[in-house]
């Protein structure tokens, strides 16, 4: 109770300040500079001198842009997937701006330490990112982070073995090339259940529905993964086999996602292509793959000191300004709608890839507690069938129990 | 008869001997297989975190270069220094802390002694790392959790707990006869003169055992070093950055990299551990005549 009061004080407080800044646009020049100190985390290579100090350059045109606060910014490093564990563990001690990936947002808000983003600045978010983007960091109707990239997987290909009319359909791809596929990976393996039209919580939101990867359209994916497992040309990719594949020729596409772009160009060189992903053919029906796909976020610290200029900065690192400098210095594939415009940038085909599996070949990962209890089983399956002990024999009740399992809380 | 008993007696052991040693041999091969590979993988030219063949394609140097001047990503040398830093300081403190307690409570005798040797042992029942988030909640609260106190914090952590585990020091000093205590009192010694100038010098090889766990314990220890340094990079010691190399996005360009690192942790514990094995082999001899 007394935590919701705090929230509420500090919605109140944000919106105060919001009106104070408006006045102090105005008037009151120089002199009464505030002194603020700003905590802000990010993984290391945005703050890395190879790779252009984004983090820094970003805060100091942010500093430069709000002469009304004399900020000084303490770095600190915790990527965008563990901030979460760190903010949540302690939030009073970390970071009044953070990056954080979007199925982390439960954990932060179960704890009540991350900012609701409302007024003027919850406009801005609403009105730079496509409708699927700003889903991903809204919980019950509030805006929870400002998205700045993208993340999800897709193909990578090898343009002499696979023409781009082959790399539409998985099966088409079999036959001329070798396929590997992070086959027990619960990140992966769903994308094929997807397909045929099994769900998770509904749209995604609704917990009460549950996960349904079950009855026949379940048992009918299960057959197709026990089929594709045998088949000589695929190969599992698990520990990094893909890509030293595609290093040694030996596999000539793999699944996976923007951090690998930069190996696998070194492997193929121009023969890297990149596409969203393919469809399967089920039963002589082409079905589509569909990957989790997230965002990254930009989150605020409920327990900040500077509540205003940390909610300004986290708009401020995920504005068009902001993205772009991410592209150009660490191709970080952007979110905010003018950049996805603009051709320069969709003529990088890795851009392009992503925004189309982001668009069409993918479901939003949901971040329901719930959701935790999803991978194993899943996993499972995909072990079950690499060692042999799921059959076709077998296959409808160990869709059956994965099924169960993923509905249940049992640990 | 004679000479044929002592040929089958000779057959006898050598078949035994055969035996044990393949059963040696195999042993060996599992226990040194996986380090030999480690050191293979460290010197890996290839790229990448899977390879299909056992033996390197080709050697290079280029994995330990780069763990020494590629800093801008992950700072080997400053991890490997704050460690070094830390275990050598934590190292020393517990060692006293540990011979310390264990004398006390060997030679000593006072009302405390039983109820403590009692609680030592309930709450060494109890992992250690149970009693993590309230030690990094005291600490934020001594607001030693930012900047270079954090390298205190942690020799506080790692040295703190020590003279908990007295026991096998306290069982080694039992075994020094208490006439030449006695001697020495007699002579006019302080208590603390008979702990440095007589039971320290007899009891070297616990000494040299208790400065080798206390050193390697913290020099390996991930979890405390985690939770304490969260998100203070440039505190990081060496077991938070090989895991880090193992992360998702950096597994396939450091992965190489993470062997050269493992091969370097283990030289000053190696070194350490010749060094001070030579001082094993004396200990008692000579302690009391007659």
């Amino acid at each position: 109770m007394r935590r919701r009061a705090v929230a509420l004080l500090m919605a109140a407080l944000m919106t105060a300040g919001l009106a104070a800044t408006g006045l102090t646009g105005c008037g009151d020049e120089g002199g009464g500079r505030e002194s603020v100190r700003l905590m802000v985390w990010s993984p290391q290579g945005d703050q890395s001198k190879d790779a252009g100090e984004w983090l820094q350059t970003c805060c100091n045109a942010f500093a430069e842009e709000h002469p009304e606060y004399d900020i000084t910014f303490v770095y600190g490093v915790a990527d965008e997937a563990s901030s979460a564990g760190q903010v949540s563990q302690d939030a009073e001690a970390s970071a009044d701006v953070f990056l954080y990936a979007n199925d982390n947002l439960t954990t932060m808000t179960d704890a009540d330490a991350l900012v609701k983003f409302g007024g003027i600045y919850r406009e801005e978010i609403e009105k730079t990112n496509s409708e699927t983007s700003l889903a991903s960091v809204m919980k019950d109707g509030e805006v929870y982070g400002v998205p700045f990239a993208i993340n999800t997987w897709f193909m990578f290909y090898d343009k002499s073995v696979f023409t781009e009319e082959d790399v539409k359909n998985l099966d088409t791809m079999l036959e001329k090339g070798v396929v590997a596929f992070p086959f027990t990976n619960s990140w992966y393996l769903p994308a094929f259940y997807f397909g045929n039209g099994c769900t998770l919580f509904g749209d995604g939101t609704d917990a009460s529905k549950g996960a349904d990867f079950g009855g026949e359209k379940a048992q009918e994916v299960t057959d197709y993964l026990i089929d594709l497992e045998a088949n000589p040309n695929f190969r599992i990719d698990d520990l990094g086999s893909g890509l030293a594949g595609l290093r040694d020729g030996s596999i000539n596409a793999i699944f996976s996602g923007s951090w690998d772009a930069a190996a696998v160009k070194e492997a193929l060189g121009d023969n890297m292509g990149v596409a969203a992903l393919p469809t399967y053919t089920l039963n002589g029906e082409e079905k589509q793959m569909y990957s989790y796909a997230g965002t990254k976020a930009v989150g605020v610290n409920a327990q900040s000191k500077n509540m205003l200029p940390a909610v300004q900065l986290a708009i401020f690192l995920g504005n068009e300004y902001s993205q772009r400098l991410h592209y150009e210095l660490e191709s970080v594939v952007p979110t905010h709608t003018a950049l996805l415009d603009d051709p320069e940038l969709l003529s990088d085909e890795v851009v392009a890839a992503i925004n189309e599996t982001f668009n069409n070949t993918s479901i939003l990962q949901p971040n329901l507690a719930e959701m935790a209890n999803c991978w194993t089983p899943v996993e499972n399956m995909g072990k079950g069938i690499r060692n042999g002990s799921i059959t076709h024999e077998n296959s409808a009740e160990q869709t059956e129990m994965m099924n169960e399992t993923m509905n249940s809380d049992g640990i | 008869m004679k000479k044929e008993k002592m040929h089958s007696a000779k057959t006898k052991r050598f078949i035994n001997n055969t035996i044990v040693h393949t059963v040696l041999g195999i042993l060996a091969v599992v226990w040194v297989f996986p380090i030999v590979w480690v050191i293979l993988t460290s010197f890996r030219a290839e790229k990448g975190s899977y390879v299909s063949t056992f033996l390197p394609q080709s050697c290079t140097l280029d994995n330990y270069i780069k763990l020494f001047t590629d800093t801008t990503i992950l700072d080997f040398p400053k991890m490997f220094t704050n460690t070094l830093v830390i275990a050598i300081f934590s190292c020393i403190l517990s060692t006293f802390y540990v011979l310390a307690a264990s004398y006390c409570l060997s030679r000593l005798r006072f009302k405390m002694r039983k109820p403590y040797m009692n609680m030592a042992m309930i709450l060494g029942l109890f992992p250690g790392f149970m009693s993590m988030i309230a030690v990094y909640f005291i600490l934020k609260a001594l607001g030693m959790t930012e900047g270079n106190l954090i390298k205190v914090a942690l020799v506080l952590v790692y040295s703190g707990g020590a003279a908990l585990g007295f026991q096998i020091a306290k069982g080694f000093f039992d075994t020094i006869p208490f006439a030449v205590d006695e001697a020495a009192l007699l002579d006019g010694c302080t208590r603390w003169q008979i702990f440095t100038k007589i039971t320290l010098p007899l009891s070297k090889p616990i000494v040299i055992y208790t400065t080798l766990t206390a050193f390697m314990g913290l020099w390996l220890d991930f979890i405390f070093a985690k939770v304490i340094c969260r998100a203070n990079s440039d505190q990081y010691t060496i077991a938070i950055g090989l895991w880090k190399m193992l992360e998702k996005e950096y597994i396939d360009s450091w992965y190489t990299c993470f062997a050269a690192g493992a091969v370097l942790i283990s030289i000053p514990i190696a070194a350490l551990f010749l060094y001070m094995q030579r001082y094993y082999v004396d200990g008692l001899s000579g302690a009391v005549k007659g």
